[in-house]
């Protein structure tokens, strides 16, 4: 028998997916060819007549290559959007818009004199497990790997520190008092605690769920 | 009718047709092929190049699922089945190819040619 899964590979080498995908595409082809194969085997045919009429399933490989990217290529990237970036913006917005209300409430008059800590960060920290919970569950929903459901969740902590560290590097923001304690103690209201809080909700979502087969 | 259909509405019906199969049991792509010949008599016949591309499309709508499984002949295989969403989406297929041939009878008289 012909050496299907080397014809097929030779034949999709413009096929630019990953090559775990790239391999499936592959063995599913190979394996179609080899059963047609034998099939006419099957019916009396020889080997070379039989080889023939598999190869009578595809006339056109470059146009089977570049309709197979088009599809699987579209897929990935509605995938990512699906898995990542709609979640961790969900997840994200949630989160600042939190940020935002909390910070509104403690500049009323009512509530002027108490610490940022007790108005803001704390109120904060305890909603945010919520919002790293909308993002993993998203993600988890859209079918995302277990990388997308944490990034997903973490999303806006992840966005502090990037945001953070340009302002920094850049020195559009300058440190007014550079001791250890001030930045570590930034680090930890900042970045610390809330992904731990992030992380708290989304841990429920990080388990994968069993997919659902219609009956 | 053993003629082959070569024409957009055949290539139209390939949805209806993979989804009404994995209706009733998940099948790997040759099986496909296989049972929409057999039984449409031959009239429909998908080829690898035109199977394979409408299949990762379906997939990647989410309406089935495939995954690797040994065959009778104990070989891997992907297997599709149609998800939760493949089988909402079947019901209104059929009433809408349904529909369309019933307005085609009407206007053409096809049932009796």
């Amino acid at each position: 028998m012909p050496d299907w899964s080397a014809f097929v590979r030779e034949r999709l080498q413009s096929l630019n997916l990953a090559p775990k995908e790239v391999e499936e595409v592959v063995t599913e082809l190979a394996g179609h060819f080899e059963d047609i194969y034998e099939e006419q085997i099957s019916r009396g045919l020889s080997e070379s007549e039989a080889e023939r009429a598999a190869l009578n399933e595809v006339v056109r490989w470059r146009r089977l290559a570049r309709n197979i990217q088009r599809v699987k290529q579209e897929g990935t990237m509605n995938a990512r959007t699906k898995h990542l970036w709609l979640p961790g913006l969900v997840s994200l917005a949630a989160a600042m818009g939190l940020l935002m209300i909390l910070i509104a409430i403690s500049l009323q008059p009512r509530f002027l004199g108490r610490s940022p800590l007790q108005m803001v960060i704390l109120p904060w920290l305890v909603l945010l497990p919520f919002c790293g919970a909308a993002g993993a569950y998203l993600s988890r929903r859209g079918g995302a790997a277990l990388w997308a459901r944490l990034v997903a969740g973490l999303f806006p902590t992840i966005v502090l520190f990037v945001m953070g560290a340009i302002l920094i590097v850049t020195r559009l923001v300058v440190v007014s008092r550079p001791q250890w304690w001030y930045g570590s103690l930034a680090v930890v209201l900042g970045i610390v605690l809330p992904s731990a809080a992030l992380l708290l909700g989304a841990a429920p979502f990080l388990k994968t769920a069993k997919p659902k087969v219609a009956a | 009718m053993t003629k082959r259909i070569r024409s957009k509405i055949a290539r139209g019906s390939a949805e209806l047709s993979i989804l009404a199969l994995l209706a009733e049991q998940p099948l790997y792509g040759f099986e496909i092929s296989k049972r929409i010949e057999e039984k449409t008599g031959g009239a429909l016949h998908f080829t690898l190049a035109s199977l394979y591309p409408m299949l990762y499309d379906l997939e990647k709508r989410g309406w089935i699922a495939g995954r690797w499984e040994a065959n009778h002949a104990g070989r891997d295989r992907r297997y599709y089945c149609l998800t939760p969403a493949g089988k909402k989406e079947l019901a209104p297929l059929r009433r809408e190819w349904s529909f369309f041939f019933q307005a085609l009878d009407r206007l053409a008289g096809v049932t009796n040619a």
